[in-house]
């Protein structure tokens, strides 16, 4: 019955006291990693959290994404990085989202690391508009492309350590996850 | 054959991966902005928060903006190494850190925002540069 309660609060887009305490739990856990990484330049867990939160909890991790883009904006300051997470952390939960029926070790590796790749050039677009004044489309395109360049070597380490931390993490925690969506489903 | 079939699809993964490495790699070193050697003329303001612009202008040999900075005597840096390079924390005295004040120091040239670090950013001859206080909002 409770279980029948929980489906329907979450396709009926409606959130019960239990679905309120996971979405705390993932966004503290992409935080607390966050934090955790910071050290270590463009190496980053919250990719891999989103990934496995879309495949275990489906359409909760799209209440989970305004949480933490919230609290980093509150931590850190709403700067113009601030608009660029808004649709770049989106992006990626609504492309595993699509691909979630398909999604195994190696689909989920392949889009964490293309996503790291194409980190920079995604984040690029407020530069285009912010170039559009001086030089129409090609000043924009010109202003983009440059600041992608000079972040691009980054964006490699970024690409690489997606592909490497989905490659030893995806086992053990798909476990974990599969624990935790059994217990659920007792309840 | 699930096991063939997963091991096709995991090599196939990793040279992906190692393809999109190669490109990314040829056009970052295609594109990026390189480094100049020879004399050049730069000049360098600091506008910092409370205390008045100061212009500052030199020859220099140097190809990075920290290098040529550091052959300025009326300068004062103060500098930390963070994960992406050396971070300015202090010019001239007055201190800038996001942790302790909620401030930076923003670096531009020719009227831009640098797009690299102070210890990458290359320096061409007229370069001018400007370094802000600046507030995080």
């Amino acid at each position: 019955m409770e279980r029948e309660q929980r489906q329907q609060n979450v396709h009926g887009n409606r959130i019960s006291v239990g679905d309120i305490a996971e979405i705390g739990v993932m966004s503290a856990l992409i935080e607390v990693s966050k934090l955790f990484m910071q050290g270590i330049p463009n190496v980053e867990l919250t990719s891999f959290w989103l990934i496995m939160f879309t495949l275990y909890f489906g359409k909760k991790v799209f209440y989970v994404i305004p949480v933490f883009i919230l609290l980093e904006g509150l931590i850190y300051g709403f700067g113009l990085w601030w608009i660029m997470y808004l649709y770049v952390w989106p992006l990626l939960v609504c492309i595993i989202y699509l691909l979630r029926k398909k999604a195994d070790i190696w689909c989920c590796s392949l889009v964490s690391a293309i996503f790291g790749f194409g980190f920079g050039l995604l984040c690029s677009v407020p530069y285009f508009f912010m170039g559009l004044p001086d030089g129409g489309i090609a000043g924009g395109l010109r202003s983009a492309f440059v600041w992608f360049i000079a972040g691009s070597r980054w964006d490699i380490v970024h690409g690489i350590s997606n592909f490497v931390i989905m490659l030893i993490l995806y086992t053990p925690i798909q476990k974990v996850m599969k624990k935790i969506k059994g217990i659920e489903s007792i309840k | 054959m699930k096991t063939n079939n997963n091991r096709r699809r995991g090599i196939l993964t990793v040279v992906l991966v190692f393809a999109i490495v190669g490109l990314m790699t040829l056009v970052h070193g295609t594109f990026s902005e390189k480094a100049v050697k020879g004399g050049k003329n730069i000049s360098v303001e600091v506008i910092g928060n409370e205390k008045e612009a100061v212009r500052y202008e030199l020859s220099t040999n140097q190809e990075y903006l920290l290098g040529a900075l550091q052959e300025i005597e009326e300068l004062e840096m103060e500098s930390e190494d963070g994960p992406y390079g050396p971070m300015l924390l202090s010019i001239n005295g007055e201190f800038a850190e996001f942790n302790t004040n909620g401030a930076y120091w923003a670096f531009y040239v020719n009227d831009g925002y640098c797009n690299y670090g102070v210890a990458e950013q290359p320096v061409e001859d007229g370069d001018a540069f400007q370094i802000v206080y600046t507030p995080a909002e």
